[in-house]
């Protein structure tokens, strides 16, 4: 190789072809995507989370929640997603269009939370999750105060057990941001049936072909 | 002015290498040091993969925080220092000519390190970006695009002055990472973080980013590396030299679009992840040529070119296992699993590392015109950091095969997954231990060999013995 422009213009027409067909086109096939007006239910999806729960997705993102935790379930015959009671459907580009920072997150180290809020969980228990830890989960324990009964005692406080139990007059309380994160959390609900999260159909065919 | 009166040919060491010695030294010397802080950190985050609860109480260092401040410690810090560092004596050398611009490198320098600092900070307090590999803060990056082009100048105009038309690999390896990524990450910062763009694209730039930062930018440098050593210490032409220009242009074409195989079955157009299986298809041409380019350098010893073999082995290794976790079967069981971890501790501790080491370890002695320090340390760090990398890349990948298993498995808990991988976790740790504890040798070996006590050795003596100044372990 001789020529030096043709070197300068070669590595930057390979950046530019490379950014433009993979960001940009993405961009373009999926930037203009709307929430999707269900005429039956009259409402749109997905839903805008509320102030305190957007507040709770930052909590999310700057504790690093999505070094262990996904939000995005994928096709049910693809893994255990469906089986393990993550989703009924694949996640689709339209569930993020209100999400300021997707946390779609790359390693499993912890279940998948994209639809948290449909299984069973309440503010207590993540509020215990969070303080206690478990032998999986790491405790963030300065998510919560430890402060004097004055009067009432809070109706947010937890009441941990053993040696983790908060001295006689005092109460364990969840921050603003442990209280946001929960919100958060039992916000995560994406469970709205959008018409192209549903199976494929030749592929239902391909299958009974093979049975 | 330049006083570049040794005769060509018979200079081992000219003046080229010492006008350059300061500020190359110093680009080095911060990112063996941010190595080091980084082997640290990836200490704590090992340690916090098997016992969740350590350090789990303060803010600062939750296993979220940890992993993003170690990957950006070892990227930016010590990738990025040492590839300015490695690529700019490449281009110097090759270019013939003095390097210009030195005081805007030492400038740079001292701006790059302290954005990296400030980014640190801010990632501890809770301000990372969340996208791996760019989990800087967006307030630093403004700065570090600012100071790297100070410091990748000295390159471009080595490169452009350049006494020789013709160009060597090593010069198209070297000045391609050196110019791509300044765009690359203003590309990257301004669709992710100032007009980011919206929901699942984000996803699909940032994998873009993450690999465009591993085959644009530091693996470049690294293979110019190896193309400028391996040719040197065996002494002879590269074999099918010929092809090494087709082996260039299919990773910068392609690389990037490996990024895809993150995103298998993903909220993102399906074309995506199907790119990277073609990409990989094509890369494979690409280690071919390296393959057949690199097969002299087995036929050699001496510690630079040791460290360059196992990275070579290891880049081409990494590449093929990132090819097969690209096709939708195999990824069904290792997506999401410590497989990835495993891979990229290959890829960048294996390949670029240990390249980059090579580099290190073959250019530091002429630079100060001094053996190195200490043998001694020297081959601790070795044996040390050959060691720690074999045994990491081992355990990730085994407890990311067993994790893979359990995840498909909708009858197996997180818990039992948990238990079963816990071993190998500990084991992981160690091998961190290892990969810290030789990474300080290198450190207090460069620190002694950049700041000798003594007056430098005659460069003419040196040169006769380039065995003695390798510092052969062997």
């Amino acid at each position: 190789m001789k020529n030096g422009s043709v070197l300068l213009v070669g590595l930057f027409a390979a950046l530019t072809i490379s950014f433009g067909a993979i960001v940009l086109g993405s961009h373009a096939q999926l930037g203009r995507l709307t929430p999707f007006y269900d005429d039956v239910e009259s409402n749109a999806f997905p839903a805008q989370l509320r102030g305190i729960a957007q507040r709770g997705q930052l909590v999310y993102a700057d504790l690093g929640c999505a070094a262990c935790h996904t939000q995005q379930v994928r096709r049910p015959d693809f893994g255990s997603d469906k089986a393990r009671g993550w989703g009924e459907r694949q996640s689709v580009a339209r569930d993020y269009i209100h999400q300021a920072r997707p946390q779609l997150g790359q390693s499993r180290l912890g279940p998948d939370l994209t639809n948290y809020a449909a299984r069973n969980a309440t503010e207590e228990s993540i509020y215990r999750l969070l303080y206690e830890g478990s032998a999986t989960h790491p405790s963030y324990r300065f998510l919560f105060t430890d402060r004097e009964i004055v009067g009432q005692r809070s109706d947010k406080a937890i009441s941990p057990a053993g040696t983790l139990a908060p001295k006689p007059g005092h109460q364990i309380v969840p921050t603003e941001r442990a209280q946001s994160l929960a919100a958060y959390l039992l916000n995560l609900n994406n469970t709205y049936d959008y018409p192209e999260a549903r199976p494929f159909v030749a592929a239902k065919k391909g299958e009974e072909q093979k049975k | 002015m330049t006083n570049v009166s040794t005769p060509a040919g018979s200079a081992e060491v000219t003046a080229i290498d010492t006008q350059a010695r300061g500020p190359l030294l110093y680009l080095l010397v911060s990112g063996v040091a941010w190595l080091v802080v980084s082997g640290f950190l990836a200490l704590i985050a090992s340690i916090q993969l098997h016992s969740p609860h350590f350090l789990a109480d303060c803010a600062w260092f939750t296993i979220g925080r940890t992993q993003a401040m170690r990957d950006t410690a070892f990227i930016y810090g010590w990738g990025g220092n040492a590839a300015l560092g490695i690529s700019l004596w490449l281009l110097g050398r090759l270019g013939a000519f003095p390097l210009r611009g030195l005081n805007w490198t030492v400038v740079g320098t001292v701006f790059w390190n302290l954005g990296i600092f400030a980014g640190l900070v801010g990632i501890a307090a809770g301000d990372m970006t969340g996208f791996s590999f760019l989990q800087l803060p967006r307030y630093v990056l403004p700065l570090l695009v600012v100071a790297y082009a100070a410091v990748g100048m000295t390159g471009v105009l080595a490169w452009s002055g350049r006494r020789y038309d013709g160009m060597y690999a090593s010069q198209w390896y070297a000045l391609a990472g050196l110019f791509l990524f300044p765009w690359m990450l203003c590309g990257a910062q301004a669709v992710l973080l100032w007009w980011p763009v919206r929901g699942a694209v984000q996803a699909v730039a940032a994998t873009w980013y993450g690999q465009a930062v591993w085959t644009l930018w530091l693996a470049p440098v690294a293979l110019a590396a190896a193309y400028y050593i391996v040719p040197k210490v065996v002494g002879k032409a590269l074999p099918s030299y010929e092809s090494a220009p087709l082996g260039f242009w299919t990773l910068i074409f392609v690389g990037s679009w490996m990024g895809g195989r993150h995103l298998i079955g993903g909220p993102v157009p399906a074309w995506v992840p199907t790119m990277a299986v073609v990409a990989g298809s094509l890369l494979l041409f690409h280690y071919l040529v390296l393959g057949l380019n690199f097969r002299v350098a087995f036929q050699s010893g001496g510690t630079a070119l040791r460290f360059v073999r196992f990275g070579l082995v290891a880049y081409v290794l990494a590449g093929l296992l990132e090819f097969l976790t690209s096709f939708r079967g195999i990824a069904a069981s290792t997506q999401f699993t410590f497989v990835n971890n495993a891979i990229e501790q290959l890829g960048l501790y294996g390949g670029v590392s240990m390249l980059f080491f090579g580099a290190i370890y073959f250019l530091v002695p002429r630079l100060t015109v001094q053996p190195w320090a200490s043998a001694g340390l020297l081959g601790g760090h070795r044996i040390l950091v050959t060691a720690g990398v074999l045994l990491s890349v081992v355990a990730l990948a085994y407890a990311g095969l067993s994790q893979g298993a359990g995840l498909l498995d909708d009858k197996v808990t997180f818990a039992t997954i948990f238990g079963q991988i816990r071993m190998v976790l500990l084991v992981n740790t160690a091998a961190q231990l290892l990969l810290v504890t030789g990474n300080v040798l290198l450190l207090v070996n460069l620190v002694r060999t950049a700041c000798p006590g003594t007056a430098p050795v005659p460069a003419r003596s040196l040169f006769r013995q380039p065995a003695k100044l390798e510092a052969h372990a062997s």
